[in-house]
């Protein structure tokens, strides 16, 4: 008998069955049943009626600790009051005005007084959006061509980011990048090489958190040898700070490992929800970006700014960084004990704040998914194949209870396979 | 964008590679097959492509990959000629098995214009459910083997395999045929039996609903959100499995 009972999802599965009507795929994206790999799609609550904290509560009303934090937008807690306070604040005052607020200006001090490599700040609402401005101005400021990719690259969706085989994408749109394994020196000299120099850029997140795999961290000595490299080749380095961004190092990911990127992009847990982007950079790619034909509906819209700064502020205080490291540590040691105690070995790589499981009694993946979909049917909301994401309004409580229906979720799994025991 | 010689591999082995399970599975084809007295072989040499012996018996019909010792040997000059005799639009030329040339005339023809029915079908045959699950099986063979072509012959193809782990997927409709694509170093060979230890498993509902995403009527994306196609294990392999289903559209459509 399981302790906590299997969640019913009767009322999430009726509105899905409406939006298969009228939404491609129902939930499109990362956020949906193919990209976020609900296997199987019965154990997943589909939609959200309300949030707070750390919890979301789906359309049945069964309640939520959630381990992905809306992909990483959800830093501080969902619902956070000094945040949405500044945001109401801000909305009141005007949000999406032909002439932008003086709260851009603020919020652009902001950033570049926190993020030790930026001079500047320039604004959009996705990563993509940022991804996409870094690879142009890095072609922009040194009139080259390609760009290097490091192996099992994420940099958002828009045509360049996709991959040749991908439905819509043209071997056109893909044909200028080049890919090279994590931590190869050697492997980058090699490409430089093989283009006659006609390197750009080279893109990265911080460390290697790809999916279906362990993560990898990375090393400051790599950084390092990479910054080198690209200083001396006239490479544009751009820190791809997307996900991880605030979460290993309030001055950037870049600067934890003890570097300044040329260019360095945030979204995620930039403003704790609201909807904006940024790219940084330095001085000296400064006039490069502005003279930049780059533009969008809503990239200036206030209400984003104000939360972004109270964001910022918050962390700051709080020290967030340290807090996530603290609060991950704690939970995935927990995690591998319950996991132990019922003879699965989990594995948890890459940084505390987003760490990434893997049960490794098989290679196939398939009983890490079970135990994944039976946390998740019992109100543990994990993923199966991504990283996952630490908030800071994660309490010792939702962490103890996180681990007992991870513990709950393993016996089924056990009792599920008398082969394997 | 498809390339002849990358379709010449298609037609060898999913194509013509389909005689098997059409042997297996079809009535008629056993009827024509049972004329049979004793087995003839017939091998396709196909120059920078795919070459491959086919053995027909009154039992059945086997393939196996080269050229060894047929009964009949039929060279071809170039891929794109390859093709056009799989189109109808060539007619092949032996230059061994001269004797055994009405078994090419009558006998294989008739089992590849049986094929032709049940892989080219028109609406009204479909309406007999018999035909139907029949044809969708068949089909389901073809891509499945195409698909491992594509791996390894198309441009774009390759590339999708590049990104694949070693390792078995299990591809079937649900409780029916299911096939093996096996992936080792980034080279696919798809088997006509389901593996024993899959490290993905990709499974369709029903022949019904096959059938919709072998002809393009329904996303395999949307059906996994509807929960009609399964997916397990290895995600990322079934990913780029499905960049390979995409293609296999581009060649057979």
């Amino acid at each position: 008998m399981s302790k906590y009972p299997e969640y019913n999802h009767d009322k999430g599965r009726e509105y899905f069955d409406r939006a298969l009507k009228v939404i491609p795929a129902g939930i499109y994206g990362h956020l949906g049943p193919s990209e976020g790999l609900w296997i199987p799609i019965q154990k997943w609550p589909f939609y959200s009626t309300k949030a707070q904290g750390s919890y979301f509560w789906d359309a049945d009303g069964n309640k939520y600790i959630d381990y992905m934090c809306a992909y990483g937008p959800n830093v501080l807690g969902y619902n956070d009051p000094d945040v949405d306070a500044a945001a109401k604040a801000q909305l009141e005052k005007g949000n999406c005005t032909t002439a932008p607020s003086t709260i851009m200006v603020e919020c652009a001090e902001n950033l570049v007084n926190t993020v030790a490599s930026a001079d500047w700040a320039f604004f959009c609402k996705n990563g993509s959006d940022t991804t996409t401005l870094a690879v142009m101005s890095a072609r922009a400021h040194t009139h080259k061509r390609k760009i290097i990719f490091l192996k099992g690259y994420y940099h958002g969706d828009f045509q360049w980011a996709q991959k040749v085989d991908y439905p819509g994408i043209l071997p056109e749109d893909v044909c200028h990048n080049l890919v090279a394994p994590w931590f190869d020196i050697d492997a980058l000299q090699k490409l430089y090489d093989d283009n006659d120099g006609d390197i750009a850029g080279l893109i990265a997140q911080p460390y290697d958190h790809g999916n279906f795999k362990d993560n990898e961290v990375a090393s400051r000595e790599y950084w390092q040898s990479v910054r080198k490299w690209c200083d001396d080749h006239g490479v544009v380095l751009i820190f791809d700070d997307v996900r991880a961004g605030f979460r290993l190092d309030l001055a950037g990911s870049d600067h934890y490992y003890g570097i300044k990127a040329d260019l360095i992009c945030f979204c995620k847990a930039l403003a704790n929800g609201y909807n904006m982007s940024a790219l940084c950079g330095g001085e000296h790619m400064k006039a490069t970006v502005s003279g930049m034909t780059y533009t969008g509906s809503y990239w200036m819209s206030a209400v984003p700014f104000a939360a972004c700064i109270a964001c910022i502020n918050k962390m700051k205080a709080l020290d967030t960084p340290t807090l996530f490291r603290k609060l991950g540590t704690q939970l995935t040691d927990g995690f591998k004990a319950a996991a132990q105690n019922n003879g699965f070995d989990l594995v948890v790589s890459g940084e505390p704040a987003l760490f990434y499981l893997r049960i490794a009694n098989d290679d196939s993946l398939m009983l890490h998914q079970e135990w994944i979909a039976e946390c998740v049917s019992r109100g543990l909301f994990l993923a199966s194949h991504h990283n996952h994401f630490i908030n800071a309004s994660l309490t010792e409580d939702d962490i103890k209870v996180s681990i007992d229906i991870a513990e709950d979720a393993f016996n089924v799994v056990r009792k599920n396979h008398p082969e394997l025991f | 964008m498809t390339d002849a010689k990358t379709m010449a591999y298609i037609n060898m082995y999913a194509v013509l590679g389909t005689l098997e399970n059409l042997c297996e599975l079809d009535k008629k084809a056993k009827e024509i097959l049972s004329s049979l007295k004793s087995p003839v072989s017939l091998a396709f040499e196909v120059k920078d492509g795919p070459a491959a012996t086919l053995t027909f018996s009154s039992k059945g019909c086997r393939m196996e990959d080269g050229v060894n010792n047929p009964d009949i040997k039929i060279p071809v000059s170039s891929c794109e000629k390859f093709n056009k005799i799989i189109d109808g639009e060539v007619t092949p030329v032996p230059t061994k098995g001269l004797t055994k040339i009405s078994f090419l005339l009558k006998t294989f023809t008739a089992l590849t214009d049986r094929l032709t029915e049940l892989m080219r079908p028109t609406e009204e045959a479909l309406k007999d459910r018999e035909f139907f699950v029949l044809s969708t099986r068949l089909t389901f063979y073809t891509i499945a083997v195409a698909m491992s072509q594509i791996a390894n012959q198309d441009a774009i193809g390759k590339a999708s395999a590049s990104y694949m782990v070693d390792g078995d997927i299990s591809l079937g409709i649900k409780n029916c045929d299911t096939a093996t694509i096996r992936v080792k170093d980034h080279h696919l060979v798809t088997i006509k039996k389901a593996p024993e230890k899959p490290r993905a498993i990709m499974s369709f509902a029903d022949y019904d609903l096959a059938s919709d995403l072998f002809n393009g009527r329904v996303n395999a994306l949307e059906e996994l959100c509807r929960g009609t196609v399964e997916i397990h294990g290895m995600a990322s392999m079934i990913d780029n499995m499905n960049r390979l289903l995409d293609r296999v559209a581009l060649y057979l459509a």
